[in-house]
């Protein structure tokens, strides 16, 4: 099994399998492109040594999956907030690091991960008040009083 | 030098695509040189950051997009980067179009393949270091339903398409026709050009619906439409030309030399998807607009066993639709020629009385051989063509020269060959031959019309060669009957079958008579008991018919006669057993010879038996006493004697004179004979004249009993018929055994009538009378 070496954006070296490291796209396509170049650092500039780890770590144990399936709507992780076991561990992590993994995800494209930290915080917000949200999340009421009351008007339907 | 790629402020755009562009312009003008990892990540991470930017400096043109404020976030960046693509894709596109004007035909070619390679190659690169761009903001605007958006592989195929393509198309396809147009000139060409041009062609078609799926569309108006209307002019000059150069034969040679040069030419570099357009064109052009020219030919060709000519002819006209129908027609016609001069010649070189059966039959077979295995090699065994020689051979078979006495001749004859296989003679045919042969009688037998005068003949012959005990092999009998069978089902075949029984019964019945004997009978008797067999059958399957002359048994053989007859009705009472002298036979011992101590054994007929018998009291006899003693009738007693004078076994007074009343008949005591037994059971060869024509007649009357049992049956399930419907089912019932003539049809049903099987309704119609 050939493995190529990742550098992360603090300059740290690290080795792993190709096909671990093909479970994100821009890598897989990259090596096809450019051509493999044993013993040279591919550098990922937008993520950092303990994100990158966290990658990964996820990346090794999904190795095996299989390719998802080409049409998207039918596609049942898409249509429910279910994780399996392994990646809700995985993901109790503070939540900084989980917005990271999710950006992280989203760069190196690795959809099924991107998938499961989106899944993660939409369980967080699942059940919750937008003031329960506004806490969870540490986020600011920007709204005036006015707006927040149209917006509820607004969206009376879907909460019946 | 730094580890990582150094990247743009991912806020501001100008510096942003100044750094795409730069590395874009690398990937689509010097890939060759190599492209390093930092290069790429460095731009799909330009392209990132960019997208993902919180506030990107819009430019003014663009800035119009973003009337929910910034803030919202729902907006997606990468509009901008997806517009200066297309400028920059245009602008190369201007460049090389500009470029292409001082190329032409093959260097155009070349140019062309050269950059469409090198621009999808790019726009492979492209793609991907664009994907984040591809995933997010394309996605969602074609998500929304905007028409015009693509992604980034795609977007390069359609400004491809608008920005170079429908410029230059016409002139790379020109170059591609001159290029074919060499090719079909017998020059060599690079193939692989004109495979890559296709290729391109068929890349550029987009389904406006659905960018993931390509079409044809592009393909066909630009590459195949032109290439059809050239390859029409081309081969529309070249045959004209040719057939007036050149005979037909060549040019068929010709046509289908270019037909298959253009089928290998679809398969080496043309779209698979031309196949059938361009046979279309071709076919159209070499074979239909010449088929009168071909058609015309077909006779002379079909005159000289042009086998290979043939084939040609029919491989080319059977593209084309209707191509073949005139062949058919001649080609049947011919046959059926062929076949009447081929009788025609042996019945002129042979006397009607004379023609052997073998002569007839192999004469058929010639003829049938021959255009079935031209229909074999030539025509494929075209059911079509197979069904015209079928026609041709039923009307030859059935209406020729010999038969024009009676259509009945050939079923008769050709009995009578399978008669001459069957019976047992000194040129036996072997075994696997003989097969063949029966085959081939079968072949024949098919196209017969007058089926159940093969059937007559057929049994009549095989009664005798059982009775006569001269059929050359069981086997072979059984055979023929199978395949007889095979033919025209168990009731043809029927009596035949019971005949075989008949034969197993009466060894059965010999053996439980011989038992009989030996039980009932003292030794004396058994002793004298002449040494006998018989064959008991049935006489409604046998076409044996009882003799027709008075008969006196002569006295030593009526013991036996009466012996037997006791037997026979103990065993089976109420059964009446008719003796058929005129078939019997049976060995004499004759020591009147001085010449030999060993006495001869003659083989005789039951007549001459009787007749020779007479001898062993007086050595003299006038013709009144032994018609007389015997009370044969002189049809049976003049060829009996004649056979006797032949052989000299009796010499007849007034020497030299014809039998009958007024002679006297005296034993030659000085006869000899090389053999000791002597043969003088011979068939006399007027007995045989007549007896054909008697199965003529019977034939007449068997036909009647099954038209009228025709009749009946339909009649019996049908109760009620219009008279003309009747006529036409019976035709269908009866077909296969012979082609029943409509006023004999009518004749049976007026016999019916008045027999009140049948009554007369109004409106022509008829009715069952139970």
């Amino acid at each position: 099994m050939s493995q190529i070496i990742l550098l992360s954006s603090d300059n740290v070296e690290m080795k792993v399998d190709k096909e671990v490291a093909e479970r994100s796209i821009l890598i897989k396509n990259m090596l096809e492109d450019v051509g493999e170049t044993p013993d040279q650092a591919i550098p990922i500039p937008n993520v950092n040594e303990g994100v990158l780890r966290k990658v990964i770590e996820w990346c090794e144990h999904h190795r095996n999956d299989p390719p998802p399936p080409a049409d998207e709507d039918s596609d049942s992780r898409k249509k429910s907030t279910d994780i399996e076991e392994w990646d809700q561990k995985f993901m109790q992590v503070d939540q900084e690091m989980l917005f990271e993994i999710i950006l992280a995800a989203n760069y190196l494209d690795i959809k099924p991960l991107l998938d499961v930290g989106c899944k993660t915080v939409a369980n967080m917000i699942k059940g919750k008040s937008p003031e329960e949200i506004r806490k969870t999340f540490n986020i600011q009421n920007d709204f005036t009083p006015e707006e927040e009351d149209q917006i509820r008007r607004e969206n009376e339907w879907a909460e019946e | 030098m730094p580890l990582h790629p150094q990247t743009p402020n991912r806020e501001d755009l100008e510096q942003t695509w100044q750094y795409l562009e730069n590395g874009i312009s690398k990937i689509m003008n010097d890939l060759q040189q190599g492209m390093d990892m930092k290069a790429y990540m460095g731009i799909y991470t330009a392209v990132h950051n960019f997208c993902t930017s919180q506030k990107a400096v819009n430019s003014s043109s663009t800035s119009l997009h973003h009337q929910g404020g910034v803030h919202r976030g729902a907006h997606l960046l990468g509009e901008d980067l997806y517009n200066n693509l297309i400028h920059y894709l245009t602008a190369h596109l201007a460049g090389l179009k500009e470029q292409s004007g001082q190329f032409a035909d093959e260097a155009l070619l070349g140019f062309y393949i050269r950059e469409w390679d090198r621009y999808t190659t790019a726009a492979k690169y492209i793609n991907h270091l664009f994907r984040y761009l591809n995933r997010h903001w394309v996605k969602r605007e074609m998500d929304e339903g905007k028409k015009n958006i693509y992604d980034v592989y795609t977007l390069h195929l359609v400004r491809w398409k608008l920005d170079l393509f429908d410029s230059v198309q016409k002139n790379v396809m020109d170059g591609v026709l001159k290029l074919v147009e060499k090719q079909r000139n017998g020059e060599t060409i690079e193939t692989a050009m004109v495979k890559s041009i296709v290729d391109s062609f068929v890349s550029l078609g987009l389904d406006e619906n659905d960018s993931s799926k390509s079409t044809l569309d592009v393909y066909r108006e630009f590459f195949e439409k032109p290439f059809l209307e050239i390859t029409n002019v081309y081969y529309q000059l070249e045959s004209k030309q040719f057939v007036a150069e050149n005979s037909v034969v060549e040019y068929m040679k010709k046509a289908e030399t270019r037909l298959s040069e253009e089928e290998g030419r679809v398969h080496v570099y043309l779209h698979p998807d031309i196949m059938i357009p361009l046979m279309k064109t071709c076919q159209r052009v070499l074979i239909q607009e010449h088929k009168t020219l071909l058609h015309d030919e077909f006779q002379v060709l079909l005159n000289n066993d042009r086998q290979d000519d043939l084939k040609r002819m029919y491989n080319l006209l059977s593209r084309i639709t209707e191509g073949l129908e005139p062949l058919r027609t001649k080609f049947e016609a011919h046959v059926r020629k062929a076949g009447l001069e081929a009788i025609e010649k042996v019945a002129n070189e042979n006397a009607d009385d004379n023609l052997e059966p073998k002569v007839y039959v192999d004469a058929l077979l010639e003829v049938h051989e021959k255009y079935s295995s031209l229909v074999k090699i030539a025509f494929k065994e075209d059911t079509e063509f197979v069904r015209s020689l079928d026609n041709a051979c039923r009307e030859f078979v059935n209406r020729n020269k010999v038969c024009k006495a009676a259509s009945s001749k050939s079923p008769e004859l050709l009995a009578k060959y399978a008669d001459s296989l069957l019976k047992k003679s000194a040129k036996a045919a072997e075994e696997a031959d003989l097969e063949s042969k029966l085959d081939s009688i079968m072949t024949v037998f098919k196209y017969v019309e007058d089926k159940d005068v093969f059937q007559k003949f057929y049994s009549r012959m095989l009664a005798k060669r059982l009775v006569h005990a001269t059929s050359a092999s069981d086997d072979a009998e059984t055979s023929m009957i199978g395949k007889l069978k095979d033919a025209c089902g168990f009731e043809y075949t029927n009596k035949l079958q019971r005949m075989f029984q008949d034969m197993q019964i009466s060894k059965d019945l010999n053996d439980s008579y011989k038992e009989w004997m030996n039980n009932t009978l003292d030794e004396e008797s058994l002793k004298t008991a002449v040494d006998f067999s018989i064959q008991v059958l049935g006489t409604s399957f046998w076409p044996l018919t009882p003799p027709n002359t008075p008969f006196n048994i002569p006295q030593v053989i009526t013991k036996t006669y009466d012996r037997f007859q006791t037997f026979y009705f103990q065993k089976h009472s109420g059964r009446k057993l008719n003796w058929l002298w005129h078939l019997c036979k049976g060995d004499v011992k004759a020591t009147f010879a001085k010449s030999s101590k060993v006495p001869f054994t003659f083989h005789v007929s039951t007549y001459q038996m009787a007749i020779l018998l007479m001898f062993n009291d007086a050595t003299s006899y006038t013709y009144e006493d032994i018609e007389s003693t015997t009370s044969l009738s002189r049809d049976y007693l003049d060829p009996s004697l004649g056979v006797f004078i032949k052989a000299k076994v009796l010499n007849i007074e007034p020497a030299s004179s014809k039998v009958g009343p007024g002679t006297t008949l005296t034993l030659n005591t000085d006869f000899k004979s090389k053999k000791i037994r002597v043969n003088l059971n011979m068939a006399v060869r007027a007995e045989q004249k007549q007896e054909t024509e008697d199965t003529h007649k019977t034939i007449e009357e068997d036909r009647k009993l099954l038209m009228q049992s025709a009749i009946v049956r339909i009649m019996k399930s049908r109760k009620k018929l219009k008279h003309a419907v009747l006529v036409l089912e019976t035709i269908a019932q009866i077909k296969s055994r012979f082609t029943p003539k409509v006023p004999d049809i009518k004749k049976c049903i007026d016999i019916l009538l008045e027999k009140e099987y049948l009554e007369r309704l109004d409106g022509d119609r008829l009715g069952y009378l139970a």
